[in-house]
């Protein structure tokens, strides 16, 4: 390692896929599309509801994952505090869903468009922090944002402002689409929503605003000096995965149909932030890969009898490893194991097969 | 609105509170300053510690074992830890040695909830000797428990401060947390130095776990996640200035318990230290200046 | 350099988690010794466990009648002691004839308060494990998550209720009081005793304001003053609140806790080191604090201080039969039970005898509607550790355990300061339940 210039080791994040090329190829594209829909249309019929509803929170943790991944592995900038903004997301589709009888995707748009304001005013003032300073003190936001949770808590029909009553013996549940009201129905809704999420969020990288980023990534001097006002830019990264969060959190709000601040907790940003560095920030898979770390496993280990303190220390070892061995995380990482593993086979089978 | 002799007892509190966040907060940046890691696990290290030391004299071991096998554990893990994974990610930013340091509290975490179950309803408790005996201030008792976790806040700040600054070791820790490759070079050992280090964020982390579970509770969840409030006064001080942080810490504990007896407040107070941090953060922040982020870190 | 890296980390995995493995070894011995509460031993005339079930040590081997059970089971909030217990009792009933000689299936699902995890557990029991019942829920939100999931698959709940559906819906049943009721307990002990302000401070999770009227309602009828307070979770300043309460409530008043045994043993620890514990006139608690574990680390200076109220019947002053078969088949199947002898191994053992009363009834197949059936059908049933008899019943909420002991420190151990005392109808969900149920009104 001594011979890696000193300049390497500064603390930046590296593009580990800078020799692939860029453009998706037609073949990737008909691959996507059918994994889309079987995981549209066949994926409900082949799982018990058990794993229905799990999928579903995949679904809406993706999104979450899709935010942070464009913040932390596009532009550079680390939010500590993403499960802070779910919960505004969620707050607001509540309180809509409650008030007003508009329908479900007006409600999700309001919600991603609120929420998108309160994480632009936020991210303002932030945005005068680099690096250690600018995550420590969204964690510090998202601190703050649990504790008012816990005394305002989240709306469950009643009036006012905040829409909560709190002497309910029976509280309401929030309501869902009429077109997706049973689970494998609502499973499906939200997979649409977040397939239209990472569509948003894949135009954006591939157009100005990803070049851009990437730019400041690389080096917030040079993206300045070459003419880019890096200040919007940043705002728009945080404007974009605010307005997902956002929108998570509506279809969160829909799939668990009563809210508590204590699902919220402020340690959960931090446990976000190591699962999308496991999963990998730098592609859009990594965020379902993290989603899927997040909440497929635990459903799955708990449902093999495996106590949740179990995966907890499994979750532990799993971020050190993973964060020493794959820099770039696993939606990176196994593909390059994959395709080694294939190659050593191939050469196995080979020198096997020839004379010796 | 209170009036001032109701005030008073928020002050005794707000200093013990205070002295609470100073004790691991100045830790945390004691390691910081000399590795350039947030040590996010520190709570849990001295929180495992001292159930450990609470499950030896449950089962009949004088105090002052139990307070050493404490420290002794709290040293060895943290040595382990960073003797194994800090060179692994000495390169990475300080961003992502502090998410590794996450999954030492996940694992110290779970192994927590493992051992020592909650499913019976049992409540445990750490106690000191100093806890029995204290002297009285507007009219409530302060215990020397509470004064010694003071009073070693403003020791490590000093000694550290110090001793960071004034000995060779010291300065060797502070310019390998600047840059290890450039240290390395310069011929400083810095296994050693590193080793060093870290044993020494461990002795503290197990010495504030004992003072915490006897002062705050011992409670694996309390502590473990201590740390974000203690946070918060590490980040006013920006993580550079020891001696800031302590007067961080204390500042935050009183305003936090002076805002108690005022009932329009409610449970609001306990956002004192996440609102303080970030308006301090703002308020000192430079006006928007492009630098190398090296030296944020 | 790749591979050096892979095996360091490899080796480093390894080392840690030999650390850990070494010293889980260390710590698990200390911690069962500690686990069981000293002074409740075990009562001197033996009782066979075979009493659980019908035929005295044949082993049931029919097709299992699937149960099943959710519980909190997080850092801080565990209830496993409960659903153990209650599988600890079916084991018993499998060993000794089971039910007709089918044996019971306990499915055990473990939550996070995880609203979506807890609706996708109860979509499992029913879906994957055919549950035909459910016994033994206790859980922070459960009721209000899955109440509607039940009524419309005809499930009626046994369950240790904490949300305010657990008591306000037709399908659930409960062994115990709840924080609502039995803080009331608390808060009319306190009434009792002649207190002229009362503070009742409770931990801020789902349900506070439901909680909150119940005392409230006591205290207006009684026309004594009350300040409501909550408390975030965990608590990291325990001085402040302890100041706050006892400042509140002045030197005639109460300080009236409902928390967790952890954090109600912070906030007294706090009292007693600040030398504000004697400054009220006495200080109460709902069922949680109700642990040997709490009067232990509590100390002597608590005795006769500290009035908590008991939801079920203390086992070191009782001595029938059936309080001697729930301290024989804890010893001889509840290993997996780490509180040993308590109130959470109290309600498994409760909800367990019930269900299997009920199930005994049963004369054809075990369907989800005959099972069910047969639970709402209990009337009237003595189960040795309630005040009163038990029954379910068709009525549109159910509170039937209505009247509690108070128990009170005592160097170490927690020892019975009132025997069974009706809770006061001036609540009015309380009030509701015994015009249901036709019991007398009972206001206190």
């Amino acid at each position: 390692m001594a011979g890696t210039a000193v300049a390497d080791a500064s603390t930046r994040q590296r593009s580990p896929r800078r020799g692939r090329p860029a453009t998706p190829t037609v073949t990737r594209a008909v691959v996507i599309a059918a994994l889309f829909l079987f995981v549209l249309l066949a994926l409900p019929q082949l799982m018990t509801l058990y794993y229905v509803d799990t999928m579903t929170q995949v679904a809406v943790y993706a999104m979450v994952a899709l935010g942070l991944g464009v913040l932390v592995g596009r532009v550079g900038l680390v939010s500590l505090g993403q499960v802070a903004v779910l919960a505004i997301g969620a707050w607001v589709a509540a309180r809509l869903l409650f008030a007003t009888s508009q329908p479900f995707p007006l409600v999700l748009l309001e919600a991603g468009l609120i929420t998108m304001a309160a994480g632009t005013l936020l991210g303002l003032p932030a945005l005068r922090l680099r690096g250690l300073y600018l995550a420590l003190i969204t964690l510090m936001f998202a601190g703050a944002i649990a504790i008012v949770l816990d005394t305002t808590n989240f709306p469950n029909g009643g009036h006012g402002f905040l829409g909560y009553n709190g002497s309910l013996v029976h509280i309401p549940p929030i309501r869902r689409p009429g077109i997706a009201a049973s689970d494998p129905a609502y499973f499906r809704y939200s997979v649409v929503v977040a397939a239209l999420l990472f569509l948003l969020a894949f135009v954006h990288i591939r157009t100005r605003p990803g070049r851009a980023w990437a730019a400041i990534r690389q080096s917030e001097p040079a993206a300045m000096a070459a003419g880019i006002n890096t200040t919007f830019y940043k705002l728009w990264a945080f404007a974009l995965a605010s307005f997902i969060t956002g929108v998570a959190g509506g279809v969160y709000a829909g799939a668990v149909h009563y809210l508590y601040s204590l699902d919220f907790p402020a340690q959960d940003s931090i446990i976000l932030f190591a699962v999308v560095l496991m999963g990998g920030a730098y592609s859009l898979w990594g965020a379902i890969v993290a989603a899927l770390l997040l909440e497929f496993l635990p459903a799955l280990l708990q449902n093999w009898g495996v106590s949740a303190d179990w995966l907890t220390i499994l979750f532990g070892i799993g971020v050190v490893l993973t964060l020493t061995t794959a820099p770039a995380g696993m939606a990176d990482q196994v593909p390059k194991d994959l395709a080694r593993l294939g190659r050593l086979l191939r050469r196995l089978a080979t020198s096997g097969g020839g004379a010796r | 609105m209170p009036s001032w002799p109701d005030f008073q007892p928020f002050i005794v509190s707000g200093l013990a509170l205070g002295g609470v966040y100073a004790l691991s907060g100045v830790g945390m940046v004691v390691l910081y300053q000399a590795t350039g890691v947030v040590y996010l696990a520190f709570g849990a290290v001295g929180a495992m510690g001292a159930l450990i030391a609470w499950s030896l004299i449950n089962a009949g071991a004088p105090g002052w074992a139990g307070w050493l096998v404490c420290v002794v554990f709290s040293a060895l893990v943290t040595l382990g830890y960073g003797m194994l994974f800090g060179p692994l990610l000495a390169k990475r930013d300080p961003l992502v040695k502090a998410a590794a340091t996450l999954g030492l509290l996940l694992v110290l975490f779970g192994v927590m909830d493992l051992l020592w179950t909650t499913s019976g309803g049992e409540s445990r408790a750490i106690t000191l000797p100093t806890d029995n005996s204290g002297f009285g201030v507007a009219q409530v008792q302060v215990n020397w428990t509470q004064v010694i976790g003071l009073g070693l806040g403003i020791a490590i700040a000093v000694v550290t401060a110090v001793f960071l600054r004034y000995t060779k070791l010291g300065t060797a820790m502070r310019a390998m947390a600047n840059d290890r490759e450039i240290t390395a070079t310069l011929g400083v050992p810095v296994r050693r130095v590193e080793a060093a280090a870290w044993l020494g964020c461990g002795v503290l982390a197990g010495v504030a776990g004992i003072l915490l579970a006897d002062m705050v509770a011992l409670d694996a969840t309390t502590l473990t996640f201590l740390v974000i409030y203690t946070l918060a006064a590490a980040l006013i001080a920006r993580l550079r200035s020891i001696a800031f942080t302590f007067v961080a810490a204390i500042v935050i504990g009183l305003v936090q318990n002076l805002l108690t007896p005022i009932s329009s407040v409610g449970n609001y107070n306990d956002m004192t230290p996440f609102v303080l941090a970030a308006v301090a953060l703002l308020a000192f922040s430079r006006r928007s200046v492009v630098s190398r982020s090296r030296e944020e870190a | 350099m790749r591979m050096r890296e892979h095996t360091l980390s490899a080796r480093a995995a390894g080392a840690l988690v030999a650390v850990i493995g070494m010293l889980a070894a260390a710590g698990c011995g200390s911690s069962s010794t500690s686990g069981s509460p000293p002074g409740s031993k075990p009562s001197t005339t033996a009782v066979s466990t075979s009493q659980c079930g019908t035929k005295a040590g044949v082993a049931a081997t029919g097709t299992p009648i699937p149960l099943g059970v959710i519980v909190t089971n997080q850092p801080g909030t565990s209830f496993t002691d409960i659903s153990n217990m209650a599988n600890a009792y079916f084991a018993c009933v499998n060993a000794n004839g089971g039910i007709k000689g089918h044996p019971i299936k306990y499915y055990i699902e473990t939550e996070q308060t995880n609203p979506a995890q807890i609706a996708a557990e109860a979509k499992q029991l029913v879906q994957s494990d055919h549950v035909v019942g459910i016994v033994g829920n206790t859980s922070i939100i459960e009721c209000s998550i899955d109440s509607s999931y039940w009524q419309k698959l005809g499930y009626d709940i046994i369950d240790s209720g904490i949300a305010p559906e657990c008591w306000s819906t037709p399908n659930s049943a409960a062994v115990n009081m709840g924080p609502r009721y039995s803080s009331d307990g608390a808060v009319q002990y306190a009434l009792s005793q002649h207190v002229n302000k009362i503070v009742f401070d409770q931990s801020n999770v789902p349900g506070t304001g439901y909680i909150a009227a119940g005392p409230s309602a006591l205290a207006a009828h009684a026309h004594v003053a009350i300040t409501q307070l909550t408390e975030n979770v965990p608590i990291s300043d325990a001085d402040s609140v302890a100041i706050k309460e006892v400042d509140d409530a002045g030197p005639d008043g109460a300080v009236v806790l409902n928390f967790t045994p952890p954090e109600a043993l912070v906030i007294l620890q706090a009292a007693q080191k600040l030398g504000i514990e004697d400054r009220v006139k006495l200080w109460g608690c709902s069922t949680p604090c109700n642990t040997d574990f709490l009067a232990q680390s509590l100390g002597p200076k608590w005795n006769s201080k500290l009035f908590v109220n008991a939801e079920l019947t203390p086992p070191d002053v009782t001595s029938t039969p059936t309080m001697k078969l729930y301290e024989a088949i804890l010893k001889q199947y509840g290993k997996a039970v780490s509180g040993g002898i308590g109130s959470f191994s109290q309600m498994g053992f409760t909800e367990a005898e019930i269900a299997v009363h009920a199930l005994e009834t049963i004369t054809g197949p075990y369907t989800v509607a005959s099972v069910n059936a047969a639970f709402k059908a209990v009337t009237n049933f003595n189960t040795g550790m309630l005040c009163q008899l038990w029954s379910y019943g068709s009525y549109s909420m159910h509170i039937p355990n209505n009247e509690d002991y108070t128990v009170t420190p005592d160097n170490g151990k927690m020892v019975t300061a009132q025997g069974c005392n009706a809770i006061s109808s001036v609540d009015p969900q309380i009030a509701q339940y015994r015009a249901l149920a036709g019991m007398a009104k009972t206001v206190q």
